[in-house]
């Protein structure tokens, strides 16, 4: 939780140390703070690799639902960091423990969604119908009839950039069944600048199956936590002696104030200094859950504190 | 009328209503048909009103349709001498107000349904066209036109994720105008089925570009001053008749007019009385004045 402060703390070398000393785990956010794209952020492999070598644990944990947990570690790999698909925490991943876990589903689920995410959700046991192109056919009476496979019991939609108006059209008669579950991995409006373009994000497709259906997703990717309680489940973590470092506000750092985690925001990516001051200042309590603990340029300055 | 009673309506009331207003609006889609099939009396309630002297508009948020196959609709199912100008569609006034309120210098990037489309084109207004996908084309390097000056979202059976990421990119400008046709999420259709409207594509156009659509259609007045930059309306003369509270109502109340209910469509007696008693203001808007079973109720009054 940020105490009250004047301004957001910025972190020194002296308080990195202090800081690293007070945390067993760091849990990184991936899209803008260790790459940005294709390459990785520079001196970010050295930190997380050397954090490792002074007995920290490392997670990744990211709400980009377009690659699967082994995929994620080759990226990773090739990148020059040190890590394994089990301590990587996606959206595709989380979102199928999730269904499994806690929807408790019994059945089929229709995904709106990548291959990355039907994986995942194979990996589990969950079948899931309806990934890839679909394009429309017919007149509006055939939409609405449509045939429906009668062991759906969950929509889930992710990142798809097939989503055309016939998977909004099928999810919409789906959701139309009250027992049949609706989750999305996440809410971010847009994919993390790739070529300089930003590009509609899930957020977008979630909402609109939102509003044809009239109903509310569970969302499993940050600023929920349940992101958080996949990781220390599976790895038994205390919060207050975890560091969650991230490039948004509305999402890495909210999360980690959900969580009763500390938190450090990066530069490097899309949030700023004077966004989290803002935040703040102002007097509503949801605001107050994005200010971080500390801020930093980029995470490679940490180095000089775990080197020395 | 800023939030009604909900009365129903009854014997001499109506006809009593009925010779206080010179103008009715009626909504179509579960007002004067269902689908394909005429609501039983609709026709007879239209000639009648216009026998008695009273225009009739007809005011429909889909957007699927040109006007021209509107008359083509509405003499299939027994409507005789309904014309094109009184018939206003959010495609219709989309393009109207392209053309005459926005004065659209440029192309216009559609995500929309032949119906749009036509209403454009016979407006005059430049569509910005659909090239074909080229085999290296994605999401990340879609081809821009420069000439486009305004995005118009609609019902779009065609819609991808390609069309959501162009629409994003023109607005990324702030001079290039943000339309929709209409808010509505879905469409009923016939066997109490649904089908996903407009306005869950506007939804995610709306959150992909951080922009607020300004919305044609009902509720939004525009529709109402289009009829009457034609016509001349006077609002305390005019009646609207609808099947849709958050729509047809809340039209009606926003632009003054008195509204009735009728229960052949979307709405309930029992949502039009919580809306009624709803302590918010907004809310209150979507009550009626009025209730009826349907437009046939209409004709003992008229048939005198």
């Amino acid at each position: 939780m940020a105490a009250s402060k004047c301004n957001v703390t910025r972190l020194t070398e002296a308080l990195s140390r202090q800081l690293l000393d007070s945390v067993d785990s760091v849990l990184f956010d991936c899209d803008g703070v260790i790459w940005r794209g294709d390459q990785a952020i520079p001196g970010a492999s050295e930190v997380i690799n050397s954090l490792k070598k002074n007995g920290k644990r490392v997670f990744f944990v990211t709400n980009n639902s377009t690659k699967t947990r082994q995929m994620y570690a080759d990226k990773l790999g090739k990148l020059g960091f040190d890590a394994s698909a089990d301590e990587v925490f996606g959206t595709a991943y989380c979102s199928a423990v999730y269904l499994k876990n806690v929807c408790k589903l019994d059945g089929k689920v229709y995904l709106i969604g990548s291959n990355a995410m039907r994986q995942e959700l194979e990996d589990v046991g969950i079948r899931p119908v309806g990934v890839g192109p679909d394009p429309i056919s017919g007149g509006q009476k055939d939409w609405a009839n449509v045939p429906l496979d009668n062991e759906v019991r969950a929509v889930l939609v992710g990142f798809d950039e097939h989503f055309s108006y016939m998977k909004l059209n099928r999810a919409l008669q789906y959701l139309c069944y009250p027992d049949c579950q609706f989750v999305g991995t996440n809410t971010d409006t847009r994919l993390p600048l790739e070529g300089g373009k930003a590009v509609p994000g899930t957020g977008c497709l979630l909402k609109a199956v939102e509003t044809a259906a009239q109903r509310q997703a569970q969302v499993v990717g940050k600023p929920s936590s349940f992101m958080f309680e996949c990781v220390a489940s599976q790895f038994g973590l205390d919060p207050e002696r975890c560091l969650m470092v991230g490039d948004r506000l509305d999402t890495d750092i909210m999360l980690g104030s959900n969580c009763g985690l500390k938190t450090l925001l990066t530069l490097t990516g899309v949030s700023t200094v004077a966004e989290a001051e803002a935040n703040q200042k102002s007097e509503c309590p949801q605001r107050q859950k994005m200010v971080p603990d500390y801020y930093i340029e980029s995470i490679a300055d940490i180095l000089p504190a775990l080197q020395a | 009328m800023a939030g009604g009673g909900c009365v129903t309506l009854r014997g001499a009331q109506i006809r009593d209503l009925l010779d206080s207003k010179h103008d009715v609006l009626f909504d179509c889609d579960g007002v004067i048909w269902n689908g394909e099939t005429a609501v039983t009396g609709a026709p007879e309630v239209v000639s009648l009103l216009k026998q008695r002297g009273k225009r009739v508009f007809f005011v429909t948020n889909n957007c699927t349709r040109p006007r021209e196959n509107y008359v083509q609709k509405f003499s299939r199912l027994g409507f005789t001498d309904v014309a094109e100008e009184e018939i206003f569609s959010s495609a219709y006034c989309s393009a109207a107000y392209l053309r005459d309120v926005a004065r659209l210098q440029g192309k216009v990037y559609v995500i929309g349904c032949g119906g749009v489309m036509k209403e454009l084109r016979d407006a005059g207004v430049p569509v910005a066209e659909e090239e074909d996908a080229e085999p290296g084309a994605s999401i990340y390097t879609c081809p821009l036109d420069p000439d486009v000056k305004a995005v118009l979202v609609g019902y779009d059976e065609n819609f991808t994720f390609m069309k959501l990421a162009k629409a994003c990119c023109y607005l990324r400008s702030p001079e290039c105008l943000f339309l929709a046709t209409d808010p509505d999420p879905w469409h009923p259709l016939t066997g109490g089925r649904v089908t996903p409207g407009s306005g869950s594509l506007t939804a995610a156009l709306e959150t992909a570009s951080s922009r607020k659509a300004t919305v044609i259609g009902k509720p939004s007045r525009f529709m109402f001053e289009c009829i009457s930059s034609q016509f001349g309306l006077d609002p305390a003369r005019s009646l609207m008749i609808g099947d849709r509270l958050e729509t047809d109502v809340l039209f009606g109340s926003n632009c003054g007019l008195t509204t009735v209910l009728t229960l052949t469509g979307v709405s309930t007696l029992q949502e039009a009385l919580a809306y009624r008693d709803s302590q918010e203001p907004q809310q209150k808007h979507c009550a009626p004045d009025y209730v009826m079973e349907s437009v046939a109720d209409f004709l003992q009054a008229l048939e005198e």
